[in-house]
């Protein structure tokens, strides 16, 4: 494990373990985004790491789930819905006026199959509580039903990422939501240029 | 065939099916629907009339927290009486390990949490919380058990997905709704896997209406 990958799980961990969770999520999200299409283009910048992400997968042999399936098979799906929502929201952003962001240059400090499980197990964990902690800066109703629709598939790929490193696919009753700063903080280390 | 047991019918089948009930309920594949919905936003920000609010489903947020409480019931309910029932052996019987009982332990005790924080939230604004009903889930084996949990899974996901629109102006509880809504999402894969169907079928989850939900749900509800 490369130390920025430590550096990212121990942000993560600190930022779930810390308790500053939902209320000041609920206070912040409103002054964090000037608009629904900043939304979207946060939104839009975890979708492209997540993409960029798991097309390092197929360099990995990731072995079987505890269900027999290929993790491999899988993941590439993971792979395809990330980079569906990319496609989406580069679409939705345009049509709305807005200038979509672009791709950056990632470093994730993957150097096996492990530390790769582990950290698209983080990765989508961080996807579904910054869509949890957006949503409420959200104005536009039909575009808050989208994101809902998008954050349930990252959940549904937090479980199964869950399940494959060993951890409770559903580890606690309730998501913890993570403000725009918690989320980019967790994610910076990753991003080596824009 | 009465129409809860065509409703069961349409519950008890696999994913292929399932789907086919959600576009017998008006829901074409999720990408389609998401497409649709973005669509839809597209088309009214460059318009200059306000949002309709002609078919708002509900009068008041406890409205909105009240229609969760109910799947919530019912989906606890479920798990706490199917669970005690069927039993460790009943899931083992399957070949599956004794975690995965406990995992479905967990989700029962996570349905139970959401019922009572519900309750506890429709209290404090002065509503009415809704309480436990009669249910008939109507399978007969473990393996009915774990479709019949999908099915309600995945129902309660969407059903979530369609209401949150309507705290868009309750900032504290649209968050809080969305809390539950992922939590129901990772309960919906992990069923999936269980039941030997994908965990996440598409890259955008189907959205259901109110409507839609009790058109399903109704027929659990005996009393």
């Amino acid at each position: 494990m490369t130390a920025r990958h430590q550096m990212f799980l121990n942000t993560v961990h600190e930022i779930n373990t810390s308790g500053s969770g939902v209320a000041m999520t609920r206070l912040t999200a409103q002054m964090d985004f000037a608009d629904d299409i900043d939304v979207l283009n946060y939104a839009l910048t975890l979708e492209h790491l997540e993409a960029a992400f798991y097309e390092l997968a197929s360099s990995y042999e990731l072995g079987e789930d505890p269900f027999g399936n290929s993790i491999n098979d899988y993941v590439a799906m993971i792979g395809q819905h990330e980079t569906a929502h990319v496609d989406t929201l580069t679409q939705v952003i345009t049509d709305l006026g807005g200038e979509p962001v672009a791709r950056a240059e990632y470093d994730f400090g993957v150097t096996d199959s492990q530390s790769f499980l582990m950290t698209a197990a983080t990765l989508e964990g961080v996807g579904v509580a910054a869509y949890d902690g957006a949503g409420a800066a959200i104005q536009n109703p039909d575009l808050l039903t989208a994101a809902g629709s998008i954050v349930a598939v990252e959940a549904r790929h937090a479980a199964y990422l869950n399940v494959v490193i060993g951890m409770s696919p559903f580890p606690s009753a309730v998501e913890t939501p993570m403000s725009k700063t918690e989320v980019l903080d967790a994610a910076g280390p990753f991003i080596v240029s824009q | 065939m009465t129409t809860r047991d065509k409703m069961l019918n349409a519950l008890l089948t696999s994913t292929m099916n399932r789907r086919r009930l959600l576009a017998n309920a008006g829901i074409a594949g999720g990408s389609i629907a998401t497409m649709g919905a973005f669509g839809t936003a597209v088309a009214q920000s460059m318009d200059s009339t306000p949002m309709a609010m002609e078919e708002v489903p509900f009068a008041s947020p406890v409205d909105v927290l009240n229609y969760a409480l109910t799947l919530e019931h019912l989906e606890a309910a479920f798990y706490r009486d199917g669970l005690a029932s069927i039993g460790a052996a009943g899931i083992t019987g399957l070949g599956f390990q004794q975690s995965v009982f406990d995992s479905l332990s967990d989700i029962g005790a996570h349905e139970m949490a959401h019922v009572e924080t519900l309750t506890q939230v429709i209290t404090q604004l002065g509503g009415e919380p809704v309480a436990e009903a009669m249910y008939d889930f109507g399978y007969t084996d473990a393996a009915g058990f774990l479709q019949v949990a999908q099915a309600l899974e995945d129902t309660g996901v969407s059903a979530y997905q369609g209401a949150a629109q309507y705290l868009i102006d309750e900032d504290e509880l649209l968050t809080a709704a969305l809390t539950i809504h992922g939590v129901e999402a990772r309960h919906a894969a992990y069923l999936g896997l269980l039941n030997a169907t994908s965990p996440f079928p598409e890259a955008v989850n189907p959205t259901l209406t109110p409507a839609e939900v009790l058109d399903i749900a109704t027929p659990f509800i005996v009393q």
